[in-house]
């Protein structure tokens, strides 16, 4: 075991504001948003919204054998690695040089993407019983499919593992690809985050109450009634920092630091500003920050008045400042919504592609706020920085905290 | 800087029984636990005369009704919530020490049952009237840990994997890491699954499902019986295990993985991603493979599984194959998927504080390819210092954990 800096020398999505980093950015900045009245044949019941990617045809990004019969979120998982492969330099069909089958491997963020495939399956089974349904759905509508099929499609021979941390599992995706990294068990990996949501969960969290009207979705506003589900896959490939600066390979960042952290009360906006707190500081305590090294926080916050309210007090008791000099705050998921399993990746990529251009996109939709003391993003803001943090919450009671940099002296081989 | 990690509590949920010394007595008799199942047990549909080995839980074990009213279908999260449980009374881990400790939990499929709920539901009510407003957060499969973490009153990493049925040992190595690099002192880790219909129907489409009771490594074996279970082992820093006095079962000196990337369900016939696994564990655990006393196998009784392992042993430890004991405690408690691994895992601990390990029961006559040293019938006393647990899963996923005699 070492403690190898890891860095960042890949990334790819596709998301229903974009299927590259920089256009994702660019309709951050034009403050885009995604989400459109539910598409679902069970939209009759509200007038909730969701963000769906228009026309997704995942042939169109990468040809894997059996892509037609995987789920929706093992496609948009697939498309997203592929993605962030070729721009490691990793894909040898788009001239890269691809790694040798042993030393790749793959860590997937999509633990409740099967949900989907799983409730056709089972629905086939208790409805026409199992002699009538296709053998061949079973194996795809396991959890651990997008796993499974990841690293078959890829041929990624040195691991694969598939979390469900919900809402925190590309965060501890990130946390532990880079633990593997760094105990030599592979030269690279890919890890991703995909999810799409289940017309019956977004059914069931319309029946809680969660879900915002798709004309009222707002993401720390005063005016936030609930939150709004969106789709993407997004993925990172992460490589020991010596062994790309070996390779000349293009960086985008590092990854300096992790927290995760547990209540079990995340609906308690008290607790769950603890907890998360608590995550942001051993992550800057892991990476030998204080609040006032960060340059650029891509929050989770998702609509939800509770966990929008936990976040914003957390955000502001680890940054502790006053005064009009204020790290910028953005939230990718006023534009994106929701996307459980993937949304830490597509911040933690927004957060990259922003921290590159020095400018954080604004909050769309936010005209005010309703916790004080935070630099929220209302207009593209200037980051002075280049360091950023990134959080994330799951609906049992994980707390994340992720932080990347892109500051010479973080990237810089010791 | 790695830090040793060592066990300092085990708990198990089995058709056994849930206490550590009967489940162990019973394990070293070659009792074997699969039996026709009851309809209150468990059914599937179009399919009848399952056998299993179910798990009876004492009513002391009922599920909170703040967890879920329903206990059939949240099954899952009570066999995790009652294996972590044991694991915490066992290792006498103090109310402090849990604000940073965590967990960390594999299942293959734990909330299946929620999703066949919702369709027999839906069958018969009409599609989306079934579905409540709490299925969303009941169907989350964090939530399993998030159950335990809660009860246990945990603040720290709570983790889960899906890594089909070698998530237990994923699981197992993820908390290992933790623990290793410092970012955790305590952290729980398992496994926990019960009986699905998807798994029965898919297995029996597949030609996987025993028809009868499984036999691993026979040559007539013909696929795999489930069970139900949940197990988990605390992990804990050496030094602060000694600190506050606490029994040590044994050291978890590390672990080592691999993918296939060879086929959706089957494994590679050669085993080569196994061995790889199994070499990893090795070395990177400082471990010379003649120091092994102890395999035990995945040996799910199906003949690809059990004949890939077959050859992984004989790569693996070369002219020694023949005088390694092996075993697989699965024909006698089934299949437990994702939790399985995880029981294995407190099975090798019994078997380093026991110096004896379990046999395989119902094994009539050994494949001939098995040239192994099939531990049979009944437990074998031997000199045990280091035992190597592998386990595998559909989609190609191996993880193997190498333990040895506490320090």
């Amino acid at each position: 075991v070492t403690n190898e800096r890891i860095a960042i020398t890949g990334a790819g999505l596709v998301t229903p504001l974009g299927d590259t980093p920089l256009a994702l950015h660019a309709a951050l900045l034009e403050k885009k948003r995604a989400i459109a009245p539910l598409a679902s044949p069970l939209a009759e019941e509200g007038a909730a919204g969701e963000a769906r990617i228009a026309d997704f045809d995942a042939t169109r990004y990468a040809n894997v054998r059996g892509m037609r019969l995987y789920g929706r979120a093992t496609r948009l998982g697939i498309c997203a690695t592929k993605l962030a492969l070729v721009d490691a330099g990793h894909d040898a069909a788009s001239g890269g040089t691809a790694l040798p089958a042993v030393d790749l491997g793959i860590v997937a963020a999509t633990g409740n993407g099967y949900l989907e495939t799983a409730i056709e399956y089972d629905r086939g089974l208790a409805t026409v019983g199992p002699q009538h349904t296709n053998p061949a759905l079973m194996p795809i509508a396991l959890p651990s499919a997008p796993g499974a099929a990841i690293a078959l499609g890829f041929g990624a021979k040195a691991f694969s593992i598939t979390l469900a941390d919900g809402g925190a599992s590309s965060l501890d995706a990130l946390a532990l690809g880079a633990r593997l990294l760094a105990s030599g068990r592979a030269a690279a990996c890919v890890v991703v985050g995909a999810f799409t949501p289940a017309a019956e969960a977004v059914l069931a969290a319309f029946r809680a109450g969660a879900l915002a009207p798709a004309d009222a979705f707002r993401v720390l506003d005063r005016a936030h009634r609930g939150t709004a589900f969106g789709e993407a896959g997004a993925a990172l490939v992460l490589e020991p920092l010596t062994r790309a600066r070996a390779r000349g390979a293009k960086l985008l960042g590092v990854l300096a630091g992790f927290g995760t952290t547990f209540t079990p009360a995340p609906s308690e906006p008290a607790s769950a500003e603890t907890a998360l707190a608590r995550a942001c500081e051993k992550a800057l305590s892991a990476a030998g920050w204080s609040g006032s090294d960060v340059g650029l926080v891509s929050a989770g916050a998702n609509g939800a008045p509770a966990g929008d309210r936990a976040e914003a007090a957390a955000l502001a008791r680890v940054l502790g400042q006053r005064g009009d000099a204020r790290t910028p705050v953005t939230a990718v998921k006023a534009g994106l919504g929701e996307s459980v399993d993937a949304a830490g990746m597509v911040q933690a990529i927004a957060a990259l592609v922003a921290l590159g251009e020095k400018v954080a996109p604004p909050i769309a939709g936010l005209e005010e706020p309703e916790v004080a003391g935070l630099g929220y993003a209302l207009a593209p803001a200037a980051i002075e920085r280049r360091r950023a943090l990134v959080t994330a919450r799951s609906e049992s009671g994980s707390c994340a905290a992720l932080l990347l940099s892109c500051e010479e002296s973080d990237t810089h081989v010791v | 800087v790695t830090r040793r990690v060592v066990i300092t509590g085990c708990g198990l949920v089995t058709a056994a029984g849930t206490e550590l010394d009967r489940v162990w007595a019973a394990l070293m008799d070659g009792t074997c636990f699969i039996r026709p199942l009851r309809e209150a047990e468990f059914v599937a549909p179009g399919m009848e005369g399952l056998m299993g080995a179910p798990v009876e839980l004492p009513a002391s074990d009922a599920l909170d009704a703040a967890v879920d009213t329903d206990a059939r279908r949240d099954r899952c999260a009570q066999l995790a919530l009652a294996a972590a449980r044991r694991a915490f009374a066992d290792a006498a881990l103090p109310r402090e020490a849990r604000a940073d400790a965590g967990v960390a939990l594999g299942t293959t499929m734990g909330q299946e049952r929620q999703i066949a709920d919702l369709s027999d539901r839906g069958a018969a009510s009409g599609g989306p009237a079934a579905v409540d407003a709490g299925f969303g957060a009941r169907s989350d499969v964090q939530r399993l840990a998030g159950v335990v973490a809660a009860q246990e009153g945990l603040g720290g990493p709570v983790l889960v994997n899906v890594t089909a049925c070698a998530s237990g040992n994923a699981a197992t190595a993820w908390a290992y890491d933790l623990v290793a690099t410092g970012t955790a002192d305590v952290m729980a880790a398992g496994g926990a699954d019960t009986f699905t219909r998807l798994i029965y129907c898919g297995f029996s489409r597949m030609g996987a499902l025993s028809k009868g009771i499984c036999h691993p490594f026979d040559k007539d074996r013909d696929g795999v019986s489930f069970g139900e279970g949940a197990a988990f082992i605390v992990l804990e820093e050496l030094e602060h295990a000694r600190r506050r006095g606490a029994r040590i079962y044994a050291e978890l000196a590390g672990y080592g993985i691999s993918n296939d990337a060879y086929h959706l369900t089957a494994p590679d016939p050669n085993g080569e991603g196994f061995v790889r696994a199994a070499r990893q564990a090795l070395a990177t655990t400082g471990t010379d493979p003649a120091a092994v006393g102890y395999v035990s196998a995945h040996g799910t009784g199906t003949q690809y599984n059990d004949l890939a392992e077959a050859r992984t042993m004989k790569a693996l430890f070369g002219e020694r194959a023949p005088r390694v004991p092996i075993s697989s405690v699965k024909s006698m408690l089934g299949h437990t998927n994702g939790a399985a691994s995880a029981i294995e895992n407190v099975v090798c601990a019994l078997a380093l504080v026991n110096q004896t390990v379990p046999p395989t029961a119902n094994l009539r006559t050994p494949d001939p390819e098995m040239d192994l040293d099939l531990v049979r019938d009944k437990g074998r006393p031997i000199a045990l210092d280091v035992c190597l647990n592998l386990s595998a899963g559909f989609g190609g996923f191996n993880v193997c954990t190498v333990l040895k005699r506490a320090p």
